[in-house]
């Protein structure tokens, strides 16, 4: 994978992967604010396709922002980006996204199949409702993340773990060429996880592009190939055996006290998750 | 019973159909601040409208397109967000009100039935105008329906869609006002904010599925408007007041009624798990 | 047109215009130091509900024993909406929508026994819409007792309150118990709400407690420089609002209603405040995206200034 690493010179290309691989999503000197100082700056990556990345950094760092500009919906103040060869807004229709879960409204009236089917509604279009291939489509999704038998069920009354996956359905419904998960392993337990993992590492192999935020380290490195590092900035980039170090994270996380177990990075003091607030309008 | 009694009905079917679409809306998109700040910030556009002597629904529309655009607007500055860009817009807008209104001390209309409404003088044309907003709300039901839905459960992930959220936002947001201004000459502004809110609140804690809440919505909003009128006849009080009060009651009755299912689970998963 | 400070003086030593004057202060202060955590802790909405389920009481007070029976009736009334407006609150869908019904349904209550009455309605009329030029001798006591009350009770528990808007999770954690601050708060709100009924109306009380503070917000990030810019926006807007409103009358021969001229002071202060905010941040961003991008592939630079999406979901 060719990916410029801001700390070392040259390239840090594992296995060479870059000749044939159209570039699935190409950043250069990528920087995106929301209207006040950058949130994340001056990023360059090329991700070939069915590539696995994960973005580990500590909450503030821009994560989600990198997963939100990818889709175009954070604006980029300069440098370049594109997405499946065209501009994000175009490539929208063959990503899909999973945000997390905790902004959902646990009592909002939907079940299950309703929210999956949201994943269609741009194929479906505007005036008509869901059809044959529509339904078919929602119902293999849903079997393929395994909540098959809980279609009818109120969204709300599911589980953390099987909301996630219900999300993850809903993404896959697009048939996407780009996955972008945020923060997906978040309060999950084993065996959602392992669910997670495995239908991650099926779509790997069928070529799907995976972007992940997460601090999960198992996650990064069952599933991925390459991970950044970051920190409102790339700290570092690369193939997961050579980047993952400790003392590459604890520069990412600023001595903010870093922890890595087998599974996880924690930072002490924990600070405040993602910065959304409910509000009432 | 004499004709006005017939329209001020007609009226209470009409209003409570729309504020049972248009009241889910606001719920399931969380607008109910919203609403209330719209009820009163329109007051100075029903004033104007009395000065310059032009119908209190042109002159409150056009003053809640300036409210819902500054609101949005404040919305946006991160510092201050929806509830300030409300809170600002309410007490600003009555604030102008009050004070266009102390300036000409002898109005034609009184100001009390811009607060209060007056529904046994409603005329066709106000019957008319909110006939067309209801038209108006179910057209959008049936164009964007699913996509309104979506964009109320989870903003990100329709704007992660390719959807204009702002776009959906507006609509929704236009809709909403074009209701309060239609509901002012029935049950004026504030106690407007019971009818459009009620039924639908109401309806959530009945029904569990968003397709089965707008009808039951409906059907709660018109009962209010109509049971509050046949109230207000009864007992002599202001009808406004009496619709408001009668959307209350249902909302207090479908409380009652969920934490009595809640109850009954409870006590049931109570049960079975002492069985094992 | 404008007085000249000697004159300013002297106006303001008008026996009507210095008990308005303490009003205006006192309420001033006591909104801005409780307005910080209103606006801190996302509780506008909840401090409108209780605005409007104060006035019943106001009315049921007055009916029953005259301007003495306001306080009291009130307070009451405050007592049944905290407790309604709590319940009410904590329910998922439709949180917001069950304040807006208590909000509704106790105003609704006021107006319908109004309606009632033959004979009082221009003494209703003022608690709506207050009487800040015309406020007696003992209101005024009433309203600095009151007024002072509120704002003790805020400045003690200051900085319990201060960490439970920043960290609910620290507080809990360090041990502390949310109910009771919570309580504090919503009685110091309930305070001011009633004190201000009286002078400014019970309409347009809430803007004391919401629009000096977002002016301070705007102006500072600072947490603790908040409480004191909103003190003195507030105290600034309010003298200059009853001096405008004086001129009015004097000068310009109209009466316009004294709360409005104050609370609409405050409003154009704030929509100046916000345009300069706005315009400094959009200057930042231009200033930001100058330097050139590299070769263009699909999407280069834009200046666009957000793309937040709903702020309120």
């Amino acid at each position: 994978m060719t990916v410029t690493d801001p700390s070392t010179s040259r390239d840090s290309a594992a296995a060479p992967r870059a000749g044939g691989a159209a570039a699935s999503i190409r950043l250069e000197h990528a920087t995106f604010s929301y209207g006040g100082a950058p949130s994340l700056a001056d990023v360059t990556a090329s991700i070939p396709a069915g590539e696995a990345v994960a973005l580990i950094g500590p909450n503030g760092s821009g994560k989600s922002t990198l997963l939100k500009g990818i889709m175009g919906l954070v604006p980029l103040v300069s440098g370049s980006l594109s997405v499946l060869g065209t501009s994000p807004r175009q490539a929208l229709r063959r990503v899909g996204y999973m945000p997390q879960t905790d902004d959902l409204d646990p009592n909002f009236p939907v079940t299950l199949r309703q929210v999956v089917m949201m994943g269609r509604y741009r194929q479906i279009g505007w005036g008509r409702r869901p059809g044959k291939e529509d339904r078919r489509a929602v119902a293999a999704a849903l079997e393929r993340v395994g909540l098959a038998d809980e279609a009818s069920r109120k969204f709300g009354d599911l589980s953390g773990g099987q909301q996630q996956r219900g999300i993850l359905a809903r993404a896959l419904t697009v048939d996407p060429a780009i996955l972008l998960l945020d923060e997906p392993f978040n309060g999950l337990d084993r065996t959602n996880r392992d669910a997670l993992l495995t239908t991650l590492n099926e779509l790997r192999e069928q070529g799907v592009t995976v972007v992940t935020s997460t601090h999960d380290l198992e996650l990064a490195r069952e599933v991925c190939s390459t991970v950044m590092l970051l920190n409102r900035r790339v700290v570092a980039c690369g193939p997961i055996e050579t980047t993952l170090t400790l003392e590459k994270v604890e520069r990412t996380f600023e001595g903010v006290g870093v922890e890595i177990d087998s599974h996880t990075v924690t930072t002490l003091p924990h600070g405040h998750g993602h910065e959304h607030t409910r509000e009432h309008g | 019973m004499s004709s006005f009694y017939w329209l001020a009905i007609v009226e209470s079917i009409v209003l409570g159909l729309l504020c049972g679409v248009v009241g889910t809306i606001v719920v399931l998109r969380r607008r109910a601040f919203f609403t209330v700040a719209l009820t009163h910030a329109t007051f100075p556009g029903g004033v104007v409208a009395a000065i310059g002597g032009f119908s209190v629904l042109l002159g409150a529309g056009v003053f809640s397109v300036v409210l819902v655009t500054v609101m949005t607007a404040i919305s946006r500055v991160r510092r201050q967000g929806a509830q300030v860009a409300s809170g600002v817009v309410l007490t600003g807008g009555f604030a102008l009100g009050m004070l266009l209104q102390s300036l000409w001390p002898s109005l034609p209309v009184q100001v009390d039935t811009l607060l209060v409404g007056s529904i046994l003088t409603v005329t066709w044309g106000d019957i008319l105008a909110a006939a067309v907003v209801l038209v108006v709300a179910l057209l959008v039901l049936l164009v964007a329906g699913k996509e309104l839905l979506f964009s109320s459960f989870d903003p990100w992930g329709f704007r992660a869609a390719g959807y204009r959220e702002h776009v959906m936002d507006g609509v929704a947001l236009t809709l909403i006002a074009a209701t309060v201004v239609v509901a002012m000459p029935a049950v004026g502004s504030i106690l407007a904010i019971a009818l459009i809110v009620g039924p639908a609140a109401s309806a959530g804690m009945l029904v569990r599925r968003v397709d089965r809440i707008i009808p039951v919505a409906c059907l709660l909003g018109v009962l209010s408007g109509v049971l509050g009128l046949v109230a207000s006849l009864a007992w002599d009080i202001a009808a406004g007041g009496a619709i408001s009060l009668v959307a209350a009651l249902f909302f207090v009755l479908a409380s009652a009624v969920r934490s009595l299912r809640k109850g009954r689970t409870t006590a049931q998963a109570l049960r079975t798990s002492a069985e094992h | 047109m404008f007085p000249s400070f000697p004159e300013i003086v002297q106006i303001l030593s008008l026996p009507f215009m210095t008990r308005s004057l303490v009003t205006v202060v006192v309420l001033a202060v006591a909104g801005a130091l409780i307005g910080v955590f209103v606006n801190l802790r996302n509780l506008e909405f909840i401090s409108d509900g209780l605005a409007h389920s104060v006035f019943p009481g106001l009315v049921v007070g007055y009916v029953v024993a005259g301007t003495d029976g306001v306080f009291l009736g009130a307070l009451i009334a405050a007592l049944v909406a905290s407790v309604l407006l709590t319940v009410v609150s904590r329910r998922g869908v439709g949180s917001d929508a069950g304040i807006a019904v208590v909000l509704a349904s106790m105003f609704s209550i006021g107006i319908v026994i109004v309606s009632r009455q033959s004979g009082y309605v221009s003494q209703l009329e003022d608690l709506l819409f207050g009487r800040l030029l015309t406020v007696t001798d003992s209101q005024v006591r009433q309203i600095v007792v009151v007024g002072v009350i509120a704002t003790l009770l805020v400045v003690a528990t200051w900085r319990a309150q201060l960490f439970r808007a920043f960290d609910p999770q620290g507080f809990r954690a360090a041990g502390y118990r949310e109910l009771p601050y919570d309580v504090v708060l919503n009685v110091a709100v309930a305070l001011v709400v009633v004190a201000g009924s009286q002078a400014i109306g019970n309409l347009l009380v809430l803007a004391l407690l919401i629009v000096p503070v977002a002016v301070a917000r705007l102006i500072t990030t600072h947490v603790a420089w908040v409480a004191p810019v909103a003190a003195v926006v507030s105290v600034l807007c309010g003298g200059v609002g009853l001096l405008v409103g004086y001129q009015a009358s004097v000068v310009g021969g109209v009466s316009p209603s004294p709360s409005a001229v104050v609370v609409l002071v405050m409003i154009v202060v704030y929509l100046l405040v916000l345009v300069a905010y706005v315009l400094g941040r959009q200057v930042r961003l231009w200033r930001l995206s100058r330097p050139a991008a590299g070769p263009g592939l699909t999407e280069r630079a834009e200046g666009r200034s957000d793309a937040q999406g709903r702020s309120a979901a």
